[in-house]
């Protein structure tokens, strides 16, 4: 089995109209093996940007820590937030400073940037950014994520609706999947507002 | 090499030809072995290839009443989900059961040959065969074609003349006989659950009810084990599905959700 | 085979680990005590490879004590977590420790409170949890029988519901458990279970 697969995830982010949906699966397993059914994979990096870890929940904690770190730094020094372009470029490049022992993540990045225009991006674990328009995702429910996401998502979403197809998509998705699932948890984010939801999804 | 291929004869020949289809039916006689040196390792390869169920909790246990037979109903191929309707308790007969972990294919072909001998045997004796002489005549088989990748473990619960019978069976060739077996990926939690709250003197519900509890427990921690938790109960008139519920549900059921508790910070050291 | 798990119940925090320190197939010792008593309201149970835990949790102990000694304040369950963590995370890419971690504590605004960290340094707060070819036969014991604000009573009832099922089931099972337990009066010792004594006090007597 895969390192990526040790823990088990699901991450998935969605563009709405003016807002971003990011979503993911609360399972934290060894293996086969469920540990706990209320891990954390959604981190905060300010009121508009966020970063899903997908993959190794230890790195994935300590990459979150990394960033942190670095984007406090920024924000002394800039006196602003960062924006979700800079940011992705800063993830990028811790990644690759790993370049041959890598972080075993793989990072969803959603946020808002200038004139709240949404921005989504994934990467691979050495920092190989994927830009898109309309999903992106990540973790051991990403192929079924990403059928999920082609047939279900739609351009130009409100918020509630949005919600409501990026719930449906995980939830669908993590169903085939032995490693992720056992609930989810979903972060609705509008130029005004974040809306943060937990899922209630199958058990087994 | 000499295999027993007395599975696969045609139990009877077809009468008359109805088609041309049924003369190659009934000319099947055996397998077709590959060519090749390494033949056990062929063999290997070609299941693991082929080999859908890994993950599986299945359950049985002998009370008071009768026999409990339990399974969840995931197939699984490495991480994802290829059915969570599967059916791992096989009625052999109106008086017997086999569950079913490890090769599908494996586990249903025999399961239904041993159906098959087993009306023949009531045919030939005019009685029913017991359960010590089913899982008896299974386990022969697979002794037969041990080392040649079969992947069974399977139970055989049912009721005879001498009463509830059960008995564990692989395809490494042995044959337990006992009052408590869990087999598959999920057996150890189902066992830590089943242990527990196994007494002799169960009633029906309560018994059908602790097999159901520790297929859920184990859908729970298992990450190979989840869909349907099917609860069957052999008695002296047969055996009669008791339940089968969605674990989805059945979570909720068993624990209902209650105001969502604030998520823990951790990071976060609050103030001493 | 090695076996730690725990849990946390109305005011304290438990944790049972068995006592068998084992080299291939020799059992050198069956009292070893794997339950470190951090500080005044902390324990550490650990398993892993017999150098390694030793070194490692010695290692947390004395920076713990240290940083209590330089602030005079005591670390915060969760910060001592967090400390545990961060060592293991740093270790993991240099030279690796293999131990894995159950981390109970007595918070005084906080409570009790219990977090797992594996050998790879994830880290999770959990209310039960176990580590080693036990934690198969626990979870789901634990799982079945656990509710919230259980009393110190049910608890050692449920502890010693899985220590029966590791010693009945698991093939390997350790002969002997130790169970101690954390709450607002401090960490201590709380009782041992014994199925026998030790094989060296056995061979001389």
């Amino acid at each position: 089995m895969s390192i990526f697969e040790y823990n088990g995830s699901a991450v998935v982010a969605m563009v709405g109209k003016n807002c971003f949906a990011i979503a993911s699966d609360r399972r934290l397993g060894v293996n086969l093996q469920t540990i706990a059914t209320d891990f954390q994979r959604i981190y905060k990096i300010h009121d508009k940007l966020y970063i899903g870890l997908s993959g190794l929940a230890t790195d994935a904690q300590t990459l979150y820590q990394r960033l942190v770190f670095r984007h406090k730094l920024y924000q002394l020094r800039e006196e602003r937030d960062m924006r979700p372009e800079t940011f992705a470029s800063l993830v990028s490049a811790i990644l690759y400073e790993k370049r041959f022992g890598p972080y075993f993540c793989q990072p969803v990045i959603a946020g808002l940037g200038d004139d709240n225009k949404p921005f989504i991006c994934t990467m691979d674990c050495i920092g190989a950014k994927e830009l898109a328009k309309d999903f992106v995702v990540s973790g051991t429910a990403s192929e079924s994520l990403y059928g999920a996401c082609e047939s279900m998502f739609k351009p130009d979403l409100e918020p509630d609706e949005l919600f409501e197809v990026v719930s449906q998509a995980l939830l669908a998705s993590v169903d085939r999947d032995c490693l992720s699932g056992w609930g989810g948890h979903v972060l609705i984010v509008t130029p005004t507002e974040v809306l943060e939801r937990t899922l209630k999804g199958r058990m087994d | 090499m000499k295999l027993d291929t007395s599975g696969l004869e045609a139990p009877a020949p077809i009468l008359g030809g109805i088609d041309d289809l049924s003369v190659d039916f009934a000319a099947a006689q055996s397998f077709d072995l590959p060519g090749c040196a390494d033949f056990d390792g062929f063999q290997k390869d070609a299941v693991q290839m082929v080999k859908p169920a890994k993950g599986t909790t299945t359950l049985a246990f002998i009370f008071k009443e009768g026999v409990i037979v339990a399974a969840d109903s995931r197939a699984s191929m490495g991480g994802y989900i290829s059915s969570q309707s599967v059916k791992k308790i096989i009625e052999i007969n109106p008086y017997m059961l086999g569950t079913m972990a490890g090769g599908a294919a494996d586990c249903q072909f025999w399961h239904r040959n041993l159906g098959i001998k087993c009306r023949l045997h009531e045919l030939a004796n005019k009685r029913r065969i017991s359960v010590t002489g089913a899982s008896k005549l299974l386990a022969n088989i697979l002794y037969s074609y041990r080392g040649m990748g079969l992947s069974v473990g399977t139970m055989i619960a049912g009721w005879d003349e001498k009463g509830p019978g059960l008995y564990y069976v692989d395809s490494e060739g042995g044959r337990l006989k006992g009052t408590r077996f869990s087999v598959g990926s999920g057996s150890p939690y189902a066992y830590g659950v089943l242990d527990n709250g196994y007494r002799y003197d169960l009633s029906i519900e309560e018994a059908a009810e602790l097999g159901r509890r520790a297929i859920y427990h184990a859908t729970f921690r298992d990450g190979a084990s989840g869909g349907v938790a099917s609860v069957y109960f052999v008695g002296p008139n047969g055996w009669k599905k008791m339940s089968g519920d969605d674990v989805g549900e059945l979570h909720y059921k068993y624990y209902p959700v209650t105001t969502t508790p604030v998520e823990q910070e951790m990071a976060e050291v609050p103030a001493a | 085979m090695e076996c730690v798990f725990g849990l946390v119940g109305d005011g304290f925090a438990l944790i049972v680990a068995d006592t068998s320190a084992v080299n291939s197939i020799l059992v050198h010792k069956s009292n070893e005590d794997k339950v470190m008593v951090l500080d005044s309201h902390k324990l550490l149970g650990a398993s892993g490879e017999g150098g390694d835990r030793v070194q490692f949790t010695e290692y947390i102990q004395k920076n713990v004590h240290l940083y209590q000694f330089r602030n005079g304040i005591p670390l915060t369950t969760a910060a001592a977590a967090n400390f545990t963590r961060g060592e293991l995370a740093t270790a993991l890419r240099k030279n690796p420790y293999f131990v894995n971690i159950l981390l109970a504590g007595y918070d005084k605004d906080i409570g009790p409170s219990l977090y797992f960290i594996d050998y790879i340094a994830t880290l999770h707060k959990i209310d039960k949890g176990a580590f080693g070819y036990g934690s198969y036969f626990c979870l789901s014991m634990m799982d079945r029988h656990y509710h919230q604000g259980m009393t110190v009573e049910e608890a050692v009832d449920l502890a010693d519901k899985c220590i029966m099922e590791i010693r009945s089931r698991l093939v390997v099972a350790p002969p002997n458990f130790v169970i101690k337990i954390v709450d607002k009066d401090g960490a201590r010792e709380y009782a041992w279970r014994e199925s026998i004594k030790d094989a060296g006090v056995a061979a001389t007597a």
